[in-house]
């Protein structure tokens, strides 16, 4: 009879606290539904990005359908801490675009993803919001263009339209403001996967900080010479917004939203979008000038997942595990009981009959420095092998040195 | 038992004959021996080069421009192409077919009778041929960094000591007018107290990926190219672009440390010590052979409270460069002739005939040449290049470790850190070992 009742306490107690995460991640509605691109393919990924973190409680609302009846969409923006706007298509009711505005006006949370600067050329007060851009026969009356030259920040008014876009292409992604809660640890270079560059983005700019900015190399598929803008923040009213040009999507997300580096930034400039903070460690796996880092499922790869496949991965054509493991070891800043416990998974390697030499070679060498005892029986074995001798001697060597 | 040259003996009376000059303000007018004219060929510097890849060559080339003053008649590679090309460029300025060739650098130092030696060679090599070469009383022109390690630079350092040879670093700057001038403003006091330099390197590139194992080309013997370090599987990655791997260079940062670091300690007085703390942060790549970090942020204090910053160039509000923080200003100097100061009456000012005036040298390898003549002190010497690397080497282990580290700059050794300390020095593949001094 007490086991019962300890067991519903506990089910209680674990369906309230399962409550309680629900309830404090920010409701965060996404709006799409209208898009001259693949809305159906975005904004699940977008909900699944965000939801990942456990910071947010997605929901994706879908206005009616182009030429529908717009006096339908009434979102209550009220229920919301943030809204993604994944929408490019027909002028939403004057209702619930004044409610809109109130919401952002009063602090609310706005993230502005990629065509959603294309959308509502004449609505004012969202291009204020969006600070930049293009198509929708946008030109001067819309504002100045806005880049970097040189290093130097241009707002450029001379006429022309406002949006343009080489070929799409793998580009280096430059931080422009280390210091920013969104940018904060994140490289100053970092390769995004293939993806339309937005360029000649124009609008009112006001309130606007540039976080990020890539390079339009005409020499490499079209471009404008500049470094325009990827990554922005615009302050309006109360309101925050951050605003990524990135990640146009293809079936299944492609390169451009499966890139370690849009989903991280996009994760990181929604909560400073509800908070002005950023809580998220940068994932070691964020990518860097040495190349682009996808997530086929949108999920960072786990120590645990890299302990689990790299004994039976063949390590000879790629090093992700190790690059894992070793980023988890420098993480652990010299913590003892961190170091010994991550030093008994990489013994399991050594001692799995199965795991391959590349994968052992590679451990080998990483004991070397950070093992302890513990792992000095282990390496003996491997002396024998004569594959691996040169290896097991060389941490042998350096673990035994006074 | 090596038979000393005629030659070898020529540089072996000069340099006795001016050894009193050595602690003597350094500047020894080339005309004491007759510099200014024509050198009798018995008179020339015999030289020869181990490493004739891309920095080997420019080495030689710029040798072969003081053609009055070395005579070039060795060379060592093992890349036969290389070695070719090398022979044919030595033979067609000596007008002869003389120049010999060796695959093994130990053939090479136990046949060749030479005044000095060229060495260029990837960075796991530093520790065993420099300090044979040493051993052997050979002049060195050595390539930046000097180690890959602090245990071989300690090493290396040693060996030039005791054998009392002529070295030169090939960091080059040094000898460069723009550099010079900032370095002698920064040390004057021109920007006043020093309180901060910053260190600005280039960033690091896009990587390869892990390409397949690759049938070894006939002309390269890989097994003496990897020499003591661990053996792995060629895979079509070896001239140039081991300085992206860690087993054979630590990437731009360590590779640099030799020009923009260097030049900071030259002008901060910092040239003959170390850091005390040292730590930093690197970002590493995802996948891939390449794994030296493409972007490094490091910070060291030194004893006297200066601070030092050393990180990828886009990193910095400056960029690529040295630049001297003081109460007064900063000054910032880069290649192209750059100089440049936060108030540029910082750069009209005059150095006063009782201030330091920094060694001056217009031509690097000229300054060599004339060293090994003279007995004199090279502008770049082998100390102070270890003092700039082990900048590098010492946020090497930090961000490897992730930790800070404490450094003793006096006894070279890190304070409290068994486990850190085991990655200052590298094991070597055996049969390589470092030769005893």
């Amino acid at each position: 009879m007490k086991n019962r009742y300890l067991f519903i306490l506990i089910a209680g107690l674990l369906t309230f606290f399962t409550a309680c995460k629900n309830e404090t991640a920010y409701k965060t509605l996404i709006i799409t539904g209208q898009n001259n691109h693949n809305w159906k393919a975005s904004s699940p990924i977008l909900k699944q990005i965000l939801d990942e973190t456990g910071l947010f409680s997605c929901e994706i609302m879908t206005t009616p359908e182009k030429g529908g009846d717009m006096n339908k969409f009434n979102p209550d923006f009220s229920r919301y801490k943030l809204v993604v706007i994944d929408y490019n298509g027909d002028s939403w009711s004057d209702k619930t675009k004044a409610e809109f505005v109130d919401y952002v006006k009063n602090g609310g949370g706005l993230v502005i993803y990629h065509a959603a600067d294309n959308s509502f050329p004449d609505w004012k007060e969202y291009n204020e919001m969006t600070g930049l851009g293009g198509w929708g026969d946008r030109n001067e009356k819309n504002g100045p263009y806005v880049y970097y030259k040189h290093n130097v920040l241009v707002t450029d008014t001379t006429p022309g339209p406002g949006g343009s876009h080489g070929k799409r292409r793998e580009f280096l992604v430059r931080t422009r403001m280390p210091d920013h809660p969104v940018m904060k640890g994140l490289p100053a270079n970092w390769l995004h996967g293939t993806d339309e560059l937005y360029s000649q983005l124009r609008g009112p700019a006001k309130n606007l900080q540039i976080l990020a900015t890539a390079f339009a190399d005409s020499t490499a598929g079209g471009g404008t010479m500049r470094d325009e803008p990827v990554l922005m923040t615009i302050a309006y009213g109360k309101g925050r917004i951050f605003h990524t040009t990135m990640g146009h999507a293809d079936e299944g997300g492609g390169p451009s939203m499966q890139c370690a580096g849009f989903i991280t930034t996009l994760q990181r400039g929604a909560e400073w979008a509800v908070t002005g903070n950023v809580t998220q460690a940068v994932p070691w796996d964020f990518p860097s000038a040495a190349g682009v880092v996808l997530r086929p499922d949108f999920k960072e790869i786990t120590l645990d997942e890299a302990f689990a496949k790299i004994g039976n991965y063949d390590i000879s054509k790629s090093t992700k595990y190790l690059s894992c493991i070793q980023s988890h070891i420098r993480g652990l800043a010299g913590d003892e009981a961190g170091l010994l416990k991550m030093e008994k998974n990489m013994v399991k390697v050594l001692t799995d009959k199965s795991a391959t030499a590349d994968s052992k070679k590679l451990i080998l060498r990483e004991l070397s420095w950070m093992g302890s005892d513990y792992c000095i029986p282990a390496i003996k074995e491997l002396v024998q092998n004569a594959e691996l001798k040169d290896e097991a001697d060389y941490a042998l060597s350096r673990l035994q040195t006074k | 038992m090596v038979i000393k040259s005629s030659r070898r003996q020529f540089v072996k009376r000069s340099a006795a004959a001016v050894a009193g000059a050595f602690v003597l303000p350094q500047i020894i007018p080339s005309s004491v021996f007759g510099m200014g004219g024509r050198i009798a060929p018995s008179d020339r510097i015999v030289i020869g080069s181990i490493g004739t890849g891309s920095q080997g060559m420019s080495n030689m080339r710029d040798f072969l421009k003081l053609k009055d003053a070395v005579q070039f008649v060795a060379v060592c590679d093992v890349d036969a192409k290389h070695l070719a090309i090398a022979k044919e460029t030595v033979d067609l300025a000596n007008k002869n077919s003389d120049c010999r060739t060796y695959g093994d650098y130990r053939d090479f130092l136990e046949k060749e009778k030479l005044d000095a030696v060229s060495l260029a060679l990837p960075d796991h090599w530093h520790g065993i041929i420099y300090t044979e070469a040493a051993n052997r009383k050979l002049n060195i022109y050595g390539e930046k960094p000097i180690c890959r390690t602090i245990h071989d630079g300690q090493t290396i350092v040693n060996a030039v000591k005791k054998n009392n040879i002529i070295w030169q670093t090939g960091s080059w700057q040094r000898s460069e007018p723009n550099f010079h001038r900032g370095a002698e403003l920064a040390i004057n006091g021109r920007v006043g107290k020093i309180s901060y330099i910053e260190a600005g390197l280039p960033d690091g590139g896009r990587g390869i990926g892990t390409p397949p194992v690759k049938e070894i080309p006939p002309e390269l013997n890989w097994e003496m190219w990897l020499g003591p370090a661990l053996k792995v599987p060629y895979r079509g990655v070896c001239h140039w672009d081991w300085r992206w791997i860690l087993d054979y260079s630590g990437g731009q940062l360590t590779d640099w440390a030799g020009h923009h670091i260097d030049i900071a300690n030259w002008g901060a007085g910092l040239e003959h010590t170390g850091p005390v703390e040292i730590s930093g942060k690197g970002v590493y790549p995802f996948d891939g052979i390449f794994n030296v970090p493409v972007e490094y942020d490091i910070r060291c204090k030194y004893e006297n409270g200066i601070e030092m910053r050393v990180a990828n160039a886009s990193r910095l509000p400056l960029g690529m460069g040295t630049t001297w923080h003081g109460d007064l200003g900063w000054i910032h100097v880069d290649r192209g002739g750059i100089i440049s100061a936060s108030d540029p009456k910082i750069l009209q000012e005059v150095i006063g005939e009782n201030e330091i005036h920094l060694y001056k040298s217009d031509n690097h390898w000229q300054n060599f040449v004339d060293c090994v003549r003279s007995g004199k002190q090279a502008i770049a010497p082998v100390d102070v290049a270890y003092r700039a690397i082990s900048v590098a080497l010492l946020g090497e282990i930090a961000m490897t470790t992730g930790q800070t580290i404490k450094w003793d700059p006096d006894r070279e050794e890190i304070i409290g850190n068994p486990v850190a300390s085991r990655l200052l020095s590298r094991p070597y593949r055996q049969p390589w070992n470092l030769p005893t001094i």
